[in-house]
């Protein structure tokens, strides 16, 4: 019945000054994805490093920095970024911070999504290389190649090619909870949603549309990696799952 | 540091697990179940299952799980003149969400069984259905314990965002210590240690089992 | 040319690998290892080319000690070839690509150089029509030919097997220990961890039989086979020769 009291409008999506406000949350969602996403890759790929290296106390930093990023809730990270780090700070440090950084919130969600996805990527790189047998590693030095040359000719390339499907998830992954950045106040393109629905009742429109921007970025990426991985396709290599 | 705010308000905050252990416990079971649904469509070999399963799948794995719960909350006064209550609208959220990710599990569990053991089950003159039921699924289940324990950690840790239409759950509560102390540290400290405790007990159970079933792996 | 004295390795100090084994392999011949397995045949092999690292002994190699810290690891093991168990040809490079890595990077020959010669140890291990291929692409047989090809393009003075048959359909073995049998005759120096006692009876100039990291018994083919001293060897030989 009550289905036909409500009148789909569907202008809310461009009207003024609603139109704007979107266009602005799917380019901050963008970008402060795109920024935690670079902060989890460099950090991740570190971390995934020492989680192999043979020395026991690098192993325990590194398998402890996963621990304690994949066993709390994001939430609680975003909410201790945003919250909690800056009382860290000596008092003069918290009052620039205040007055100068209008935006912590914004750089608070970046480094939250970032360190967090990088518990992540750490684990798929790991894993990763651990996919590599011992006897390739022999097989490379048995010929007489120097360590560098092992990784950067055999190892990199081989590894490279497993990690592209899991790396290709979390990068959409970091995308998706980028939408969490809304709780602290980052107008990301979720919160848009919710915004615009408090001035015009329509969330339902609202939130179709940011649906959608989800499915098309998540739909862009599929289909750049698979023409990466056609690019790249080696016989008997790579097989992406569903 | 004051810990003691955390000892005057503990009351209070682990009041709120209640409700988290709760939204996780029923949507850990309402998940199962709509993903093997979902599973045996998504293996199903007739196009009448096999698409809007896959369909269901590929869209909620597209979607953040915070979007998921305002269209229900947008949508349920439409379709039912009413506004749902933030409990229920969480916890259909959460199935309906969950359920996709399941749904992957469940399949790959499937998946992993060897084709002979379907053609076994058949040749003794079994139903598909039984089968499926009692060769199976069996077997399916043991394989994917580990994930599925893994998986029931991340719900756990995905109770927390029914913050967001204001279930008054343990982060929620938290929070709302939070408003009125202004102690974030060390609140927001002990929340990460709650949930870490309780994670890393999953995650280590998860483990485990991963490396018996390795082992005995025949 | 390969000179083992006393050699003894540990994987910790409860897990005795290698127990005081000694060993002079002349040029041009061709010595046979076998034993049960976890009796330390594939860790003696890996000895000799410096990719397992033993604490008590000496492996010297042409006049070379392997473990000498002034010792040019690298150089060393370029003059000696390894074949593996699986194959171990990296997935992401064609057959022509595997075998030239090591001769372009470690030898800095051209790529012209470096693909003729790699051409013409294809046509000697009888699979030229096979270059462009990946190694997804080869039967098992045929990949191990490329693995032995990939050794010989570094021109070695030695060549290791390690159980260079044993992951071989049975139609498969008979190709690659063919290409072996050929090395043989053209005196090249090998150490072969196998258990195909047709070759070993056909071309070693003597088998060792290892157990539980002792070397047990050695002796020349004939003598081998048909007065076994050791009660273990006999048992070890009635079990393989059925």
């Amino acid at each position: 019945m009550g289905f036909l009291n409500y009148t789909f409008d569907w202008s809310v999506l461009w009207r003024h000054p609603y139109g704007n406000m979107f266009i602005k949350g799917v380019v901050t969602t963008i970008h402060l994805s795109l920024l935690a996403w670079m902060i989890a890759v460099i950090v991740g790929i570190a971390i995934g490093i020492f989680r192999v290296l043979p020395i026991r106390s690098f192993r325990f930093a590194g398998s402890f920095y996963v621990q304690i990023f994949r066993n709390t809730p994001f939430l609680v990270q975003l909410f201790f970024w945003y919250f909690a780090a800056p009382l860290l700070l000596p008092e003069p440090a918290q009052e620039w911070l205040y007055d100068n950084v209008p935006n912590y919130a914004y750089w608070a969600g970046v480094a939250a999504l970032g360190t967090y996805t990088a518990s992540r990527v750490a684990e798929h790189f790991r894993s990763g290389l651990l996919a590599i047998p011992h006897d390739q590693y022999r097989a490379a030095y048995s010929t007489g190649l120097t360590t560098m040359q092992t990784y950067r000719y055999v190892i990199a390339p081989y590894a490279f090619r497993i990690i592209i499907p899991p790396f290709t998830t979390e990068f959409l992954t970091c995308f998706k909870n980028s939408s969490l950045a809304m709780t602290i106040g980052v107008m990301e393109v979720t919160h848009t949603a919710y915004y615009v629905d408090s001035f015009t009742s329509h969330g339902l429109e609202t939130t179709t549309a940011a649906s959608l921007v989800y499915l098309c970025i998540a739909l862009c990426v599929a289909l750049f990696m698979s023409f990466v991985e056609k690019r790249i396709y080696i016989p008997g290599m790579i097989a992406r799952g569903q | 540091m004051d810990m003691d705010v955390i000892a005057r308000n503990l009351h209070f905050m682990l009041g709120g697990l209640v409700l988290t252990f709760e939204l996780a416990i029923i949507t850990l079971a309402g998940g199962f179940l709509v993903g093997l649904i979902l599973a045996m469509g998504r293996l199903s070999s007739r196009a009448w299952l096999y698409y809007p399963a896959t369909c269901y799948v590929h869209f909620f794995r597209g979607l953040p799980l915070i979007l998921v719960i305002f269209w229900l909350y947008f949508l349920s006064p439409v379709v039912t003149g009413r506004s749902l209550e933030a409990f229920y609208a969480a916890i259909i959220a959460f199935v309906v969400f969950e359920g996709a990710y399941f749904a992957e599990i469940i399949r790959a569990g499937i998946q992993s069984i060897p084709k002979g053991q379907a053609m076994a089950a058949y040749s003794t003159g079994l139903t598909p259905f039984q089968c499926t039921r009692d060769v199976i699924l069996p077997q399916a289940l043991r394989n994917m314990t580990p994930a599925l324990v893994t998986q029931a950690v991340i719900i756990f840790q995905d109770t927390s965002l029914a913050y967001v239409i204001g279930l008054r759950e343990f982060l929620r509560r938290v929070n709302l210590v939070d408003a009125r102390e202004a102690r974030s540290v060390e609140l927001y400290l002990f929340a990460g240690l709650l949930y870490f405790t309780f994670c890393s007990a999953g995650s280590l159970l998860s483990q485990r089992l991963e490396n018996r079933r390795q082992r005995n792996r025949v | 040319m390969i000179e083992i004295k006393n050699v003894s390795l540990w994987y910790d100090k409860n897990h005795q690998v290698l127990n005081d084994i000694s060993e002079t392999i002349q040029r041009g011949q061709t010595v046979v290892i076998c034993g049960p397995s976890g009796s330390g045949k594939s860790s003696l092999l890996r000895c000799i080319n410096g990719l397992e690292y033993f604490q008590k002994g000496d492996i010297i190699v042409n006049g070379v000690s392997v473990q000498d810290p002034d010792t040019n690891i690298h150089q060393l093991r370029s003059n000696i070839g390894m074949v593996f168990q699986h194959f171990e040809l990296y997935p992401h490079m064609t057959a022509m690509e595997n075998i030239t890595l090591a001769p372009l990077r470690v030898r800095k020959k051209s790529k012209n150089e470096a693909e003729k010669k790699a051409m013409e140890i294809l046509e000697r291990v009888g699979i030229p029509e096979q270059a462009l291929k990946y190694p997804a692409e080869l039967s098992g047989g045929q990949k191990q030919r490329v693995a032995i090809a990939r050794a010989l393009a570094m021109e070695p003075k030695i060549m290791l097997f390690d159980e260079p048959t044993s992951a071989l359909d049975p139609e498969m073995i008979k190709e690659v220990l063919d290409v072996m049998i050929d090395l043989a005759g053209e005196g090249m120096t090998m150490v072969v961890v196998t258990h195909e006692m047709g070759f070993a009876r056909e071309v070693a100039h003597e088998i060792i039989f290892m157990d539980k990291g002792r070397m047990i018994e050695k002796g020349s083919g004939h003598d081998f086979f048909n007065h076994p001293k050791n009660e273990r060897t006999r048992q070890f030989l009635s079990r393989i020769l059925i």
